[in-house]
């Protein structure tokens, strides 16, 4: 099952989130390796995180990024104990995984 | 006149309530097509930000398998499937992108800088061969700030 697993850790006024999505990451040249066919690479080419309907993470990604690929980010001025952290990201093939957290 | 006041204000609720947070998302595949198949860094920064001009003024912290970008040392990575990078600056920013040049294209990713963001970001990225990372960070007043780090790759990460 395709998704993202979310922690997130209230210290300090700042949040502080560590996740890891669970995908392949394919590139170009891997897949031409594999399969003959560079439009197989698959990887996640979007990655967001909101909290309350507000986005804290916004970022565009390509192939480059590791297997199963970890990001780290600190968010302040939203968010409290309790609230939740949101986060999807979407591949190259129009896939989506979901994930999310209570903040602690 | 009360009824068209209520209208017009229910309305503009209504308006400002059904943007979605993803509205505002910024994806700079669409966006910037051209950053993602150059192959060069140079290449990448420009079609990115219009300008190769990069402020390496130590605002701009980088920190690739740990080795730190100001330490003076080349750092060196066991795997190139996984290499740890750390990032963060202190300077108002709109974007964060990071490159690599090992790699047949140079673009990683790109951060939108939120308003609630602190910018201090982790990564694990692949490299096919040792080469130099680049963080380059748009400032809000429109400068580049950048930090380099230059890594040895015992084991490429995109030959799968």
């Amino acid at each position: 099952m395709a998704g993202i697993r979310v922690k997130a850790k209230l210290k300090k006024g700042v949040v502080k989130v560590k996740a890891m999505a669970k995908h392949d990451m394919s590139t170009y040249n891997q897949m031409e390796k594999k399969t003959g066919n560079r439009d197989d690479a698959n990887f996640i080419t979007h990655l967001s995180a909101t909290v309350n309907g507000e986005t804290v993470l916004d970022s565009s990604t390509s192939q480059f990024l590791s297997k199963n690929p970890i990001f780290k980010f600190e968010f302040q001025g939203i968010g409290a104990k309790g609230d939740k952290v949101k986060m999807v990201w979407t591949d190259r093939k129009g896939n989506t995984g979901k994930g999310s957290a209570k903040i602690k | 006149m009360e009824r068209r006041q209520f209208l017009s204000m229910t309305l503009g609720a209504l308006a400002l309530a059904v943007v979605p947070a993803s509205v505002k998302a910024e994806d700079f595949r669409k966006l910037k097509p051209n950053v993602w198949s150059a192959h060069t860094v140079d290449d990448a920064i420009k079609a990115m930000y219009g300008t190769t001009t990069l402020i390496e003024n130590d605002s701009v912290y980088l920190k690739a398998a740990g080795e730190a970008y100001n330490s003076g040392k080349k750092a060196v990575a066991s795997s190139g499937g996984a290499i740890p990078v750390n990032f963060s600056t202190k300077v108002p920013a709109k974007t964060i992108a990071v490159f690599q040049d090992a790699n047949p294209e140079a673009a990683v990713i790109v951060y939108s800088v939120t308003k609630y963001s602190v910018n201090n970001y982790d990564i694990k990225i692949k490299m096919a061969k040792p080469g130099t990372i680049t963080v380059v960070v748009e400032g809000e007043d429109g400068k580049l700030y950048a930090a380099k780090q230059t890594l040895d790759v015992a084991l490429g990460g995109c030959e799968g």
